[in-house]
């Protein structure tokens, strides 16, 4: 009995945490498109629903009944693999998130994750990595130019931004004494990491962004010189499988921000419910995300790299010694 | 302040990214600016102004006849060849337009026929809205062109407008002044 209801909560939270996830981007898009209206002062969607409300819905209509074409010349099995590939990484991640302690259901207290990995930390990387190969092979086996170039741009950002962003979380572990995020939460009960992180958290920052191919470091599907990039053949379902992917880890990106580096679920001053705390705070690095794409210009090719290999990179390191030197 | 120093501030002040975040708050306060966009046809239309070239009309005299003296000039000087002309002599020997068809789908609104006509009989005038699914629909005739509104009078600007696709499509519109669009613009 025990095991089942163990086992059907694991379930149930699952089947919750990808129906938000796959629910979530409809909100997000009507939220970008009006942020970036009024940043620029028009309105955004309008039209549909009240200001607009309903536009993801239509769009979400419009991409399922689209053609999904698969080019001629294309290698259909890596084509119709590389969405999927890019889609499951992010939400399996979602799987070592704590989102909070525990409430208590019925006399039965539930935990707000799903599981916790004592390599948590560990894990979340290492499952993001594999998104990569979606949006590679993706670019490789549309068999066009613009999707290969899109490929082989991300190739080279992921790697150089994935190192900085690794040692950047190091200050963080070093500081906890633990991978497992729920531990790193906890450590945080009194002070942010930030204070003692600043430049952690920058490097981390910046190197999300990149991760996320969101500007200032979209460079895969730089619309303006490379059509849509790795998804230029994509066309329907399977080019929304890359939009909610995109979102997700947009998503993650802003969680892990605030699991690693402001509390996680640790209010300050105003006592909140801890989930709702959390909620906030990564609604502000979302909204941040979406700020920033609609004020910044795109990098050149060589200044990210350079960013990431000679700014990044020093830095994280830097950041490693002069904490291992304070606090060891 | 010195040179030096300042160049210093600037360096500092690179070196926390000053210039970025002058560009964050820059965006962060236009998004709380009003929108420019007007909301044509749901909500807002526009007026134009009276030099505005929109739909031709054609002008009746004092006696309610027709100016047009079909001298042909506003065909002959059409950059487009859209306008086609047919005269016929009434009982008192005028000649008017039996005849009188604009092509509007060739039209360009240079405004050129109404420079030319010696008789102050055509011209063009505020409408604008008159799309339509077939380009047959937007050969017009002389009667449909002494019917159409003359020039504007209204100096431009936005008004509350209601799309109402009732019958057909049509923005209604009541007030006959608008508001300046223009000074909603932000600007630094
Ligand atoms: S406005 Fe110009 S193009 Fe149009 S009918 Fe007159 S002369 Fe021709
Ligand atoms: S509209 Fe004017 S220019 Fe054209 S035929 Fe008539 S009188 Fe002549």
């Amino acid at each position: 009995m025990e095991l089942v209801v163990a086992l059907g909560l694991i379930l149930f939270k699952v089947a919750l945490l990808i129906a938000i996830l796959l629910l979530l981007p409809l909100p997000l898009t009507w939220l970008e498109r009006k942020i970036a209206g009024h940043i620029q002062q028009r309105m955004g969607p309008m039209r549909v629903g009240w200001h607009g409300l309903l536009q993801p819905v239509a769009d979400g209509v419009k991409l399922l009944t689209k053609e999904d074409h698969i080019p001629a010349e294309a290698d259909r099995f890596l084509f119709k693999l590389a969405p999927i590939l890019a889609l499951a990484p992010p939400f399996v991640v979602f799987v070592a998130i704590p989102f909070g302690e525990s409430v208590s259901v019925l006399g039965t207290k539930i935990t707000l994750y799903v599981s916790n990995m004592n390599v948590g930390l560990l894990f979340v990387f290492a499952v993001i990595g594999i998104e990569v190969y979606g949006v590679i092979f993706g670019g490789w086996a549309a068999n066009s130019k613009y999707a290969v170039l899109g490929s082989l741009r991300t190739c080279a950002q992921m790697i150089s931004y994935e190192i900085p962003m690794g040692f950047a979380v190091i200050g963080v572990v070093m500081l906890a004494q633990s991978m497992s995020l729920l531990d790193i939460v906890r450590a945080q009960a009194n002070v942010w990491n930030i204070v003692y992180q600043p430049v952690g958290f920058f490097v981390f920052f910046v190197a999300g962004l990149a991760e996320a191919q969101r500007i200032p470091f979209d460079l895969a599907e730089a619309e303006g010189d490379l059509g849509a990039g790795f998804h230029t053949e994509y066309s329907g379902i399977r080019f929304a499988f890359f939009m909610v992917s995109e979102y997700a880890i947009m998503l993650l990106t802003s969680v892990l921000a605030v699991i690693l580096f402001f509390g996680g679920w640790n209010g300050v001053l105003v006592p909140l419910p801890p989930l709702l705390w959390f909620v906030l705070k990564v609604a502000f690095f979302v909204y941040v995300f979406i700020w920033f794409r609609f004020t910044f210009p795109r990098y050149r090719y060589d200044q990210l790299m350079a960013i990431g290999w000679k700014v990044l990179l020093p830095l994280s390191m830097a950041n490693i010694i002069i904490t291992g030197v304070a606090f060891l | 302040m010195s040179r030096a120093l300042d160049r210093t501030g600037i360096w500092i002040g690179w070196a926390f990214f000053a210039d970025l975040t002058n560009a964050l708050a820059l965006t962060f306060g236009y998004m709380f600016s009003r929108p420019v966009t007007m909301q044509y046809p749901d909500k807002e239309k526009w007026l134009p102004y009276s030099r505005y070239r929109g739909h031709h009309f054609l002008k009746r005299d004092d006696e309610g006849e027709i100016k047009c003296v079909a001298c042909e000039l506003c065909a002959r000087i059409c950059p487009c060849d859209c306008i086609e002309v047919i005269p016929y002599e009434d009982e008192k020997g005028n000649r008017h337009p039996a005849k009188f068809e604009i092509d509007m789908a060739r039209c360009l609104f240079c405004g050129l026929c109404e420079d030319a006509c010696p008789a102050d009989a055509i011209a063009l005038g505020q409408q604008y809205e008159f799309s339509s699914f077939s380009s047959a629909d937007l050969v017009v005739g002389r009667d449909d062109l002494l019917g159409k509104p003359g020039k504007a009078t209204t100096g431009g600007g936005v008004v509350a407008a209601r799309l109402n696709t009732e019958q057909d499509v049509l923005v209604e519109t009541s007030e006959p002044q608008g508001y300046n669009w223009w000074r909603n613009i932000r600007r630094r």
